[in-house]
């Protein structure tokens, strides 16, 4: 009885989402009510699983904060791990940009390559790679497809195959680190993995993977970022990076954060701070240095965001406790046959395109305890199967418009520009990038660790 | 003319809105706007009209598109808010026009100059007015008339707060029916005459 409730609110979760006929924070969080009501009252009649599922308990423990040892996993239902840490990262993310940090980057960069087209393609769609390593890839989008199209009017080509490629850079990007990309987030702290895990790991395959993206956007798209000639461009009305910068202090200051959190991200394996101490930190580092405009940042946050991570998470403890999960990873240990090659390539496919259509998060967050199950049941390596999830559901989202956020925040600030991405022309070069590195993805993994 | 003087017009189909709308802007002598305005915000921004004009008050394709916060992959909500933006800037300059359809009485109406009307008519009215100007049976007419005001409503509500047709959105809502189009224009012009002497 309580995995058939269960089952009908996750499904009914999903179609809502797709649907969006109401905000998706909304209906994760009312299929939430309907879990704790449902699942785990009238079907299961467990205040157990209503507390295990809230998880609030795991905040006053001492291992959430500082780990003395190896990271442990997380118990499931509500990560707070993960909401801690993304809060702390948007925090910080909009004091940069209040300082003006992410529009200087863009115009610096541009200016070193002395406004050249060709250079300002290869060192954005770099710069949104590493950006967006260790910064949302909504926000990384937002400032660069802005500075994009404000270039590409003042440098007169067109700003929709740079826009793409970087969209797709900033996907690769988050693959590549534990902070990278919802999912990865999930993963890592849900299965206790460092920084360092996923950038030795799904950081080494994203680094492959950019090498052969760089090319490949290159020469698909060489022809299309052609200046039309004859039109002369005058550099002395191209804005300056400086005048980007609305508060000198301010932006010295944000410069410092981000690298006190980068290094505190990188090394948190050996100082024991879990990602929830580090997101707890940066947020009131940011806010003390914002001084009076703390209140503003604090009311910038994405709190739609946060609340839909937190329906999820119950939603999905929902089909755990009720042991739904098992029964879907049995099935994919069937199809496989145990053999961890076809379990692998059958995740890695499925994840991406899954991904490719409906919201990578709650699809990564139910694929967790299926990997998890699979490898106990199967005992295959459980890291290998998350480097598979991860990267399945981080590329796969790039293939469509709708697959992941940055390739939405792209397409809509283009499009309010007046520079429509359809549909086709969006896929035409980003299905192939996509199956590519997949292709990259899955045979490093077999190449690696079978 | 000296001071500004925006009219937002919304209309059903058949009901000659269109007409009375480029009637009031002959007699103000103001610039006219109808689906006109894509081409116009192209122009401006060095745009490919031909592209655009497909996704102009249209409304979002449902499933294929996707949101986040607060933006959307949709090229018709995104062209729609281009536009709406165009007509800002507009009037934010201080420019006289009379706007028809594009949600102009909700994206405009923290403007005091603007006067929003809504015309309506009476369904054999507007049947017969579209069978004579589309030259079409009565049932193709029909099926004209229900579909164009279908999208009307759907691409109206879809960017606004209040539903597309309900008198309490607009300053004013006329039946064109009941007068015929040149005495309803002749009631909206002094309408108007007094909401511009209140204005001052």
């Amino acid at each position: 009885m309580a995995s058939i409730f269960a089952t009908i609110i996750f499904v009914a979760m999903f179609i809502f989402i797709v649907t969006e006929i109401v905000e998706r924070h909304i209906i994760s969080l009312v299929c939430a009510a309907l879990t704790l009501v449902f699942v785990f009252g009238v079907g299961m009649q467990s205040m157990d699983a209503v507390v295990e599922t809230l998880n609030v308990h795991s905040i006053f423990n001492s291992g959430f904060w500082y780990h003395s040892g190896e990271a442990a996993e997380s118990a499931s239902g509500i990560n707070w791990e993960t909401i801690i840490f993304i809060f702390g990262m948007m925090v910080m993310v909009e004091g940069m940009a209040k300082v003006g940090f992410f529009r200087w980057l863009c115009m610096r960069i541009a200016k070193m390559v002395k406004y050249k087209v060709i250079p300002i393609f290869i060192t954005f769609m770099v710069l949104s790679t590493i950006l967006a390593m260790f910064i949302d890839s909504i926000t990384v989008i937002l400032f660069l497809a802005a500075v994009t199209i404000e270039l590409s009017r003042l440098l007169k080509f067109n700003p929709i195959p740079m826009i793409l490629a970087e969209v797709f850079c900033a996907n690769l990007g988050g693959s590549a680190t534990m902070c990278g990309d919802p999912p990865n987030i999930i993963i890592g702290t849900s299965l206790g993995y460092s920084f360092a895990d996923f950038i030795t790991n799904t950081g080494l395959i994203a680094a492959v993977s950019t090498v052969v993206v760089l090319l490949y956007f290159y020469f698909v798209y060489r022809k299309d970022l052609a200046v039309k000639t004859g039109e002369s461009v005058d550099f002395a009305t191209l804005p300056s990076p400086e005048s980007a910068i609305t508060n000198k202090k301010g932006f010295i200051i944000s410069c410092m954060i981000f690298g006190v959190t980068i290094v505190l991200l990188i090394t948190h394996a050996q100082t024991g701070l879990t990602v929830a101490t580090i997101g707890v930190f940066v947020a009131i580092v940011t806010l003390i240095a914002a001084g009076k405009g703390a209140l503003e940042l604090m009311k910038k946050v994405d709190y739609k965001t946060l609340s839909f991570f937190i329906g999820l998470f119950v939603v999905i403890g929902g089909l755990e406790q009720t042991g739904v999960l098992e029964v879907m990873a049995g099935f994919i240990g069937k199809i496989s046959g145990g053999n961890t090659m076809v379990m692998i390539a059958i995740i890695i496919w499925l994840s991406a395109i899954a991904s490719a259509f409906v919201d990578n998060i709650p699809f990564a967050t139910t694929m967790i305890p299926i990997i998890k199950s699979l490898s106990v049941t199967f005992g295959v390596d459980l890291e290998v199967l998350s480097w598979t999830l991860a990267m399945g559901t981080d590329i796969g989202g790039s293939a469509t418009p709708i697959g992941a956020s940055a390739n939405v925040v792209g397409i809509a600030t283009a499009a309010r520009e007046g520079y429509v991405i359809k549909w086709g022309t969006y896929c035409k070069k980003m299905v192939p990038a996509t199956l590519i590195v997949i292709l990259i993805s899955m045979v490093v993994i077999y190449l690696r660790y079978l | 003319m000296g001071s500004q003087l925006i009219i937002s017009v919304g209309r059903e189909f058949g009901s000659g809105g269109h007409v009375i709308a480029e009637a009031l802007a002959k007699h103000y002598d103001i610039q006219f706007i109808d689906h006109h305005l894509m081409e116009e915000v192209a122009l401006e921004r060095n745009l490919n009209y031909e592209e655009l004009k497909e996704y102009d008050e249209k409304e979002k394709k449902p499933i294929i598109t996707r949101r986040i916060r607060g933006l959307s992959n949709s090229p018709e909500e995104n062209l729609a808010y281009l536009q709406f933006d165009y007509l800002k800037k507009k009037a934010v300059k201080g420019d006289s026009f009379v706007i028809v359809g594009r949600c102009s009485e909700h994206v405009l109406r923290e403007f005091k100059t603007m006067v929003s009307i809504f015309v309506l008519g009476d369904r054999n009215c507007k049947v017969k007015r579209v069978m004579e100007r589309y030259n079409l049976k009565e049932s193709a007419a029909i099926k004209l008339m229900d579909e164009k005001d279908f999208k009307r409503k759907r691409y109206h509500n879809s960017h606004c707060e209040g539903k597309w047709g309900d008198s309490r959105n607009y300053d004013i809502s006329v039946n064109s029916s009941k007068l015929g189009i040149d005495d309803t224009v002749k009631m909206l012009i002094d309408y108007i005459d007094m909401r511009r002497g209140k204005m001052d």
